[in-house]
């Protein structure tokens, strides 16, 4: 990794690309700061155990296929049931057996597939519900600590109104009464709007303290605009605080997916399967009272598993980053 | 004094635009559904008929135009009054979600105080054994309960307690029949019945307690005083009673506003899982009955007294840290 130290003229293409050499150094400097980072993480055995929990389900969910074909070889299956694969009748509530480790549910459906397919869209609305919130709360965060003033005072209680309300009450509201049914992107639009308030006020707090820093006012006295600032100083300063932070809302994105199915505004479990919504199915099929434990317990388990270890990574980074603001 | 009042009239302004905001957002969410609420709501629902859809368009001004609309929803936002359910068709709105109130007030009341003060305890003996095996196990352990979805819990401690050990009740507030009441027999009644609920809520919300609790105590151990202190001869205990504790409260009172808001919405699913006969149990039953008014009245009852909750903690805050003042004024 030293193509810095080599002559220019005898790279021609890396030019064409344009690295040039201020860009390199940032680089090398970006490069030296991750591995810095990655030396403090490693050391934190609750970001490390989270980080091996997450990756065991990234795997799961990208490799759900390969996965559910080396079981159906070990268990000796007639074929790997994919999550819409129905079993033939008498096969639908069964507890589970050799054939299905964890039973069938109501429809037919093998629960395991379903458990292990299930990790690709909760995972999914996972992160795209808190690539919402971030953006909302960063933005808000930002702008409002940027202006300061009045605009600040309208942008903080809006926010405030998304802080006060009770997260589950206006969840439950907005997909009533949102148009059309219950689909995988009205849910990640609901969370995704619910999940930002307590992001912008900790990123607005941050901006706050950056602005008051030297190094602004040094850009600012030899002419940088506003849009300048925020986005090569304030930004990358806001930065570490967001991605800890936003590592603790898939968490929530999640907890809230769940729940949402669980009262009957989910994603149907018809069209995909979540975790959430099979806990819905579990719910609506009377499994307790049924005594099929497994339904009820796998789905939770692995929520409470992936939720756990996003937690882990947050508070990891949390600590990293931002060994100050804990105290929130 | 002239600061105190100028810190409480702000506190007092801003309490009062979060709360016009929130009438505004009412107002907006509800007119937001597809078509009129009203045909939206009887086409989803059978237990409607043509007579009933006459009255409540009239009830509620729809065929007015929109600022018509805004006035009468502002009267009634004033007078707490939503007009009468769509389900039990004689009892007015804000009655049926009192009357479901004083449920939720003893089961979050019940659990907001242990929460604290276990999470609290907990908070305190791990930072004074900071990484120490109390410490690294509790943490643990709470923030396992805290990746719990509530229900999935409330749902396992039924499965384990009330199905399979048989101890507890798995619904209900009380056994059917029973009134409210100061008799032995009720309070034990309503306390056998509190059991789970009380403890899945206070279980998923304790980790924010105790993380705050040990971070802020870890923070105040770290300053000078603390030094001081220890080297004119106090014990480690009486320092972390008389002088770190106490410092490390603000952060308590703060997080304990915010997490209200919170623990509602774990004490929703909660009452939902147990039938408990909660606000939340009756918000969920008012979305699927699509009752309306009902589901009004309580988004609006809630968010007003969590407002209330979080201005009152404002207060109490500034009493015990006068330096808020100078910050925000």
């Amino acid at each position: 990794m030293n193509d810095a130290k080599q002559p220019q003229s005898e790279r021609p293409c890396r030019k064409v690309v344009g690295l040039s050499e201020t860009h390199r150094e940032k680089l090398s400097l970006l490069r030296k700061r991750a591995v810095k980072t990655w030396r403090i993480y490693s050391k934190n055995r609750f970001g490390m155990v989270g980080l091996a929990i997450l990756l065991g389900f990234v795997v799961m969910a990208v490799f759900a296929d390969q996965i559910m074909y080396i079981l159906h070889i070990i268990g000796g299956w007639d074929f790997a049931y994919g999550p819409f694969d129905k079993v033939e009748y008498p096969g639908a509530g069964t507890p589970p057996s050799s054939e299905h480790w964890l039973g069938t549910d109501q429809w037919g459906f093998d629960l395991l597939s379903r458990v292990i397919y299930g990790s690709r869209v909760t995972l999914i609305i996972g992160f795209v519900a808190t690539l919402v919130s971030m953006v909302l709360g960063a933005g808000v965060g930002i702008l409002g600590g940027f202006w300061g003033g009045w605009k600040d005072a309208v942008l903080m209680r809006i926010t405030d109104v998304f802080l006060v309300i009770p997260w589950l009450v206006l969840m439950i509201v907005l997909a009533f009464v949102l148009p059309g049914g219950p689909s995988v992107w009205k849910v990640v639009f609901v969370i995704g709007i619910t999940g930002w308030s307590s992001t912008a006020r900790i990123v607005r707090a941050q901006v706050f303290s950056v602005k008051e820093r030297a190094f602004v006012e040094r850009a600012r006295a030899i002419g940088a605009g506003d849009m300048h600032i925020v986005r090569k100083h304030v930004f990358p300063n806001v930065f570490p605080l967001v991605f800890a932070n936003a590592i603790l809302t898939v968490a929530l994105s999640i907890l809230s997916e769940s729940t949402l199915s669980f009262i009957g505004l989910g994603p149907q479990s018809i069209n995909v399967v979540t975790w959430g919504n099979m806990l819905e199915d579990a719910i609506n099929a009377s499994a307790m009272q049924n005594e099929l434990y497994w339904w009820i317990v796998m789905p939770g388990a692995c929520i409470v598993l992936v939720v756990l270890g996003f937690t882990f990574m947050g508070h990891a980074l949390d600590d990293i980053f931002n060994p100050k603001l804990r105290k929130r | 004094m002239n600061r105190t009042a100028k810190f409480i009239l702000k506190s007092v302004a801003n309490s009062l635009i979060t709360i016009i905001l929130v009438i505004l957002l009412n107002f907006v969410l509800f007119r937001m559904m597809p078509g009129d609420p009203i045909n939206f709501m009887i086409s989803n629902n059978p237990k409607f008929g043509d007579e009933l859809k006459e009255r409540l368009i009239d009830d509620f001004d729809l065929n007015a135009p929109l600022h018509v609309q805004f006035i009468t929803y502002i009267k009634s936002c004033l007078t707490l009054n939503f007009g009468n359910s769509f389900i039990e068709r004689n009892t007015p709105a804000m009655d049926i979600v009192m009357d479901n109130m004083k449920w939720t007030l003893i089961l979050t009341g019940t659990s907001s105080v242990l929460m604290i003060v276990i999470g609290m305890a907990i908070g305190i003996i791990g930072a004074a054994k900071r990484g120490g095996k109390f410490d690294s196990s509790t943490l643990t352990f709470s923030l396992f309960f805290y990746a719990m979805p509530t229900f999935w819990l409330a749902m396992m401690l039924i499965a384990i307690f009330a199905k399979y050990l048989e101890w507890f009740p798995a619904s209900r507030a009380m056994t059917i029949g029973a009134t409210l009441g100061t008799s032995w027999g009720a309070i034990s009644d309503l306390l056998y019945h509190l059991v789970l609920p009380a403890a899945s809520l206070t279980l998923v919300s304790i980790a924010a307690f105790v993380l705050i609790m040990r971070g802020a105590l870890t923070d105040v151990m770290t300053e000078e005083y603390i030094t001081t202190a220890r080297a004119k001869g106090l014990s480690k205990s009486k320092v972390l009673k008389n002088h770190a504790v106490p410092n490390a409260m603000l952060p308590m009172v703060s997080l304990i506003a915010i997490s209200l808001a919170f623990i509602v919405g774990g004490a929703f699913q909660t009452e939902w899982v147990f039938s408990y006969p909660g606000i939340g149990w009756k918000t969920i039953t008012a979305t699927y009955d699509m009752d309306y008014p009902v589901l009004q009245a309580a988004f609006f009852i809630i968010t007003l007294a969590v407002i209330v909750a979080n201005f009152i903690a404002d207060i109490l805050l500034m009493y015990l840290d006068p330096r808020i003042k100078t910050e925000v004024g």
